[in-house]
């Protein structure tokens, strides 16, 4: 019973992205992207709303979001929709059943088939592209 | 519904999006970025019946997968039949209140009510 309850850590466990490996980082990353993302076209959409008030409003609204604070969000934005996208498709491609080796006995020592060195590539792949994408995204809008 | 399915819907939604949301970033990028923002050329884009519907289908998109999203992760945190039932309409709920909301701006916007 004890080592049940220790066993449920709730959302401590779910928000720590160590002792796993890269796979357990992916995992993080990817809920904390999607949950970023929710937030943002939670945010844009009221954002957007704004036009309905006339020029006025939305220019109000241009002069909180078009500053360097707002375009800093907006990069990291960039960086979150472009690694949730690349991780989503691995992922994607893996519940298919591609790319994830095939199932064996349990030797020793261990090494689970599905962490296997394609999947690993797949998640470096997505956050290169992630920070290449915030880099031409800080390009085109600190650059205006 | 069965979790497969939905699953299916949550993957459709995803590459829908992602399609989407790549030509509505570029029409950001077809002038200086600051200027695309401007109120004429934001309402020129609702009035333009083919991008206004586009930008009515990327809000059901991400609506959908976003609320989802969320609701796949509050089910792996916790377990229940009165929690999960609370979860699943809740996501319903809140994704038909963020599409009616958007959808109220395309609309009013797209026929120059304001």
């Amino acid at each position: 019973m004890a080592e049940r309850v220790a066993n449920r850590e709730g959302i401590k466990g779910m928000a720590n992205p160590t002792r796993y490996g890269l796979e357990r980082v992916a995992y993080w990353l990817q809920r904390i992207s999607g949950l970023g993302l929710l937030a943002y076209l939670i945010g844009h959409i009221y954002e957007t709303s704004t036009i309905l008030n006339g020029k006025i409003a939305w220019n109000n609204m241009l002069s909180l979001t078009e500053t360097p604070g707002g375009h800093l969000v907006l990069v990291l934005v960039i960086g979150m929709c472009v690694f949730h996208t690349g991780n989503g498709i691995r992922l994607m491609i893996s519940e298919g059943g591609k790319g994830v080796g095939k199932p064996g006995q349990p030797e020793y020592p261990y090494r689970a088939s599905s962490l296997n060195s394609k999947q690993r590539l797949c998640i470096w792949v997505s956050i290169a592209l992630a920070a290449l994408a915030m880099m031409y995204g800080a390009g085109v809008l600190f650059g205006d | 519904m069965r979790e497969s399915i939905i699953m299916k819907i949550h993957y459709g939604t995803a590459l829908g999006a992602v399609a989407l949301v790549a030509v509505h970033i570029l029409m950001r990028l077809s002038q200086k970025f600051s200027d695309s923002l401007q109120y004429q050329n934001v309402l020129a884009n609702y009035h333009f019946l083919p991008y206004a519907l586009m930008l009515e289908v990327i809000l059901v998109l991400l609506s959908v997968h976003g609320f989802n999203g969320l609701r796949v992760i509050l089910l792996e945190l916790k377990q229940g039949a009165t929690y999960e039932r609370a979860i699943n309409y809740g996501s319903i709920a809140a994704m038909a209140i963020l599409i009616a909301y958007g959808s109220r701006t395309i609309l009013m916007a797209g026929m120059g009510i304001s």
